[in-house]
């Protein structure tokens, strides 16, 4: 019996320490790599910023999280609290995790708008410095606000469909989860639908940003509809997903793609002028290292006070439609995303 | 007759397919649901959670269950394309990828079987570990970054290959391919179909799933055969996550085999496997699969919103259901 006992008591700390072991590590690793240098607040400690993203559960996401940690190794003179969420009730829990370890500042990718919005008004409310990016609050309670812009993403992309049809043909359109990303990025899609009687919009279907999804809803939709000449797809994930459907069934002639986000292997066929994807839209990644560093260089040798008279700034990161001329601008072989 | 009342999950799928051809004749006149693209492409998309499926059906007759197997097949199709990059481009590395893929399966089956039986974890509770654990383990090796195979031909012809389809073109005229995994799926659930109900093993599966306490006193090592019912469903997991890697020309960490271990176990329920354990059919598993199968190529042809699919497709699941028990009940 005692033996039994203790071998449950060995695998349950075996697993506790996996789990835990593997969630601390990182945070850990890089607060231990910010032990050096000096400290540069005006207050004579060393600024805690927090940062908080969703977890890496497609390739877009992945890219953030990459960007976000490449970005935080830069400034070992910092604290970071760092924190992947895989839903906005995570995310909730992680932030009240930051404010009991009194975080100076918070940069953060919110999972989406509504439900995070409270959460942020209390940490702002309690003096912490935000830099929200990619999805705004509700209520204005960042300090900067680094926007992205899903509508612009839908209607340029779907306005380069409606250029390179000549205004006439049928499209198939591939969403995400639903979600306000998604929502927003078909929305501005549609105004563009709307602007072009010629343009038929046979079928949407949604494939959660998700390539095997996308590969499958295209193969079905690819058997109803016999005449299609372009797909829409939310982003560059299900774009391949699409590519595969047409390769398979023997359809990759006269028709075209357009995803969107820049997935570096996606930009690298718009370069070399690949037929099936002439375009591409932006969506970097990346602007979650533009929130990290704006965190940085702003509060960097303030004091409490100065931040608290901070006026709040907006900033959009701009959607850029990628063709062949310019892809080598957009191309980043080491990105991982 | 005696028949209908034995085999009510097929009498539920004869039911949907003649419905979805009815309503295609009058109503959309697409001719969709007697294409025979679109019926290869049912077979196909669903031969790899079928596979598993397969393999969940004797873990469930033996009175267990694995929530695992989603995020271990993401770890399986990780492992699989690192073993398959490795070395230089040659015939061997899609053996290694293979070997490495299914052997990985094995070896963790047989260690979630290990921790249930002889660690005495609930099956619930030990699989609820590996679903959280592989998927993180799978996000870790690759840094969360979507593996692509570096063999062009051999590795993605596993999946990608077929037998042609007599009679049956694509649209740029080529044979139609009835791909490898349509015929794997179906000669592991014919194999173990054999095994459970010709073999000894099978037999004594059932006796576990049934009384354990019945079984032990009667001479059976129980915690012996559900071990291997657990190795069996890493195996086809392994094989399912290898398919899906060749497929897809690559893996992906964070979403190859994402909640299947759902579907493969709503596949199981519907087929009329009980979840108490000792009673149930690879064969219904299989019309279980088809079923999952042709609900959703339905709700995509039909161009249901998409927000509203899940509702139809839960309440579809209850109706197959509920066929199968008023057929049981009149019997």
């Amino acid at each position: 019996m005692k033996s039994r006992n203790l071998l449950k008591f060995g695998l349950i700390a075996a697993a506790a320490l996996m789990v835990f072991g593997c969630g601390s590590g990182e945070a850990s690793s890089s607060a231990s790599s910010s032990t050096p240098t000096t400290a540069p607040t005006t207050e004579g400690k060393k600024l805690k910023i927090g940062v908080s993203i969703p977890s890496a559960d497609h390739g877009w996401t992945g890219g953030v999280k990459y960007w976000a940690e490449q970005e935080m190794k830069k400034h070992p003179e910092i604290e970071w609290v760092y924190q992947t969420a895989d839903n906005p009730a995570k995310q909730n829990e992680s932030l009240d995790a930051m404010l009991a370890q009194k975080i100076d500042g918070l940069v953060i990718l919110a999972h989406a708008s509504e439900p995070l919005t409270p959460k942020a008004k209390e940490l702002h409310d309690a003096g912490v410095f935000i830099i929200n990016v990619d999805r705004g609050f509700t209520e204005p309670v960042a300090d900067i606000f680094l926007a992205g812009d899903n509508k612009a993403f839908g209607r340029i992309s779907a306005e380069f469909i409606a250029k390179q049809l000549g205004g006439k043909g049928n499209v198939l359109i591939l969403e995400g989860v639903a979600c306000n990303v998604n929502t927003d990025r078909v929305e501005g899609a549609k105004e563009i639908w709307a602007k072009n009687p010629g343009i038929k919009v046979l079928d949407s279907q949604q494939a959660d940003w998700n390539q095997q999804k996308a590969f499958e809803k295209m193969q079905t939709m690819l058997v109803k509809h016999k005449e299609v000449n372009a797909i829409w797809a939310a982003d560059d994930d299900m774009a391949l997903g699409a590519e595969k459907a047409l390769k398979e069934a023997g359809r990759d002639k006269n028709i075209f793609i357009l995803g969107g986000a820049g997935m570096k292997d996606i930009v690298k066929r718009v370069m070399d002028g690949d037929p099936m994807f002439p375009g591409d839209v932006t969506y970097p990644p990346s602007m979650i290292a533009q929130g990290i560093e704006l965190a940085v260089k702003t509060m960097t040798g303030k004091t409490k006070a100065e931040l608290k008279a901070w006026k709040p700034t907006n900033e959009v990161v701009k959607i850029e439609l990628i063709e062949k001329a310019n892809a080598k601008d957009f191309y980043f072989p080491d990105s991982i995303y | 007759m005696k028949f209908l009342k034995n085999n009510q999950a097929l009498v539920a799928l004869a039911a949907m397919y003649i419905l979805y051809v009815l309503i295609d004749v009058i109503w959309w006149k697409k001719g969709v649901a007697t294409d025979p693209q679109n019926l290869r492409n049912i077979l196909s998309q669903n031969s790899y959670t079928g596979i598993i499926a397969v393999g969940m059906t004797l873990v469930i007759i033996g009175g267990g269950i694995d929530l695992s197997v989603g995020s271990l097949m993401g770890l399986l199709g990780v492992l699989s394309i690192l073993a398959l990059n490795k070395p230089a481009d040659d015939p061997t590395k899609t053996i290694a990828a293979i070997v490495v893929g299914v052997g990985a399966g094995a070896l963790i089956g047989f260690a979630n079987g290990v921790i249930i039986t002889w660690g005495k974890i609930a099956p619930f509770v030990a699989t609820l570990a590996g679903l959280v654990g592989f998927r993180s383990l799978a996000l870790a090796l690759t840094d969360a970054r979507s593996l692509t195979s570096s063999s062009k031909d051999l590795f993605p012809g596993l999946a990608q290959g077929g037998i042609p389809i007599p009679g049956a073109v694509d649209a740029a005229g080529r044979p139609l391919l009835a791909h490898w995994p349509i015929f794997i799926f179906i000669a592991i659930a014919a194999v173990s179909s054999w095994i459970l109900n010709r073999s000894v093993y099978g037999r004594r599966l059932i006796a576990v799933g049934a009384n354990e306490t019945a079984a032990i006193y009667s001479g059976i090592r129980s915690n012996q055969i559900r071990v291997i019912s657990y190795t069996i469903l890493g195996i086809c997991t392994g094989i399912a996550a290898v398919l899906q890697g060749s497929r897809l020309t690559g893996a992906d960490p964070a979403s190859l085999g994402q909640i299947v271990e759902l579907d493969a176990i709503a596949a199981v329920v519907i087929g009329g496997t009980s979840l108490n354990g000792g009673k149930g059919q690879i064969w219904s598993t299989v019309v279980g699969v088809l079923i999952l199968g042709l609900i959703s190529n339905i709700l995509v042809i039909s161009s249901i919103n998409p927000n509203w699919q899940g509702c139809v497709k839960g309440v579809i699941i209850l109706l197959a259901v509920l066929i199968q028990r008023g057929q049981k009940s009149t019997s």
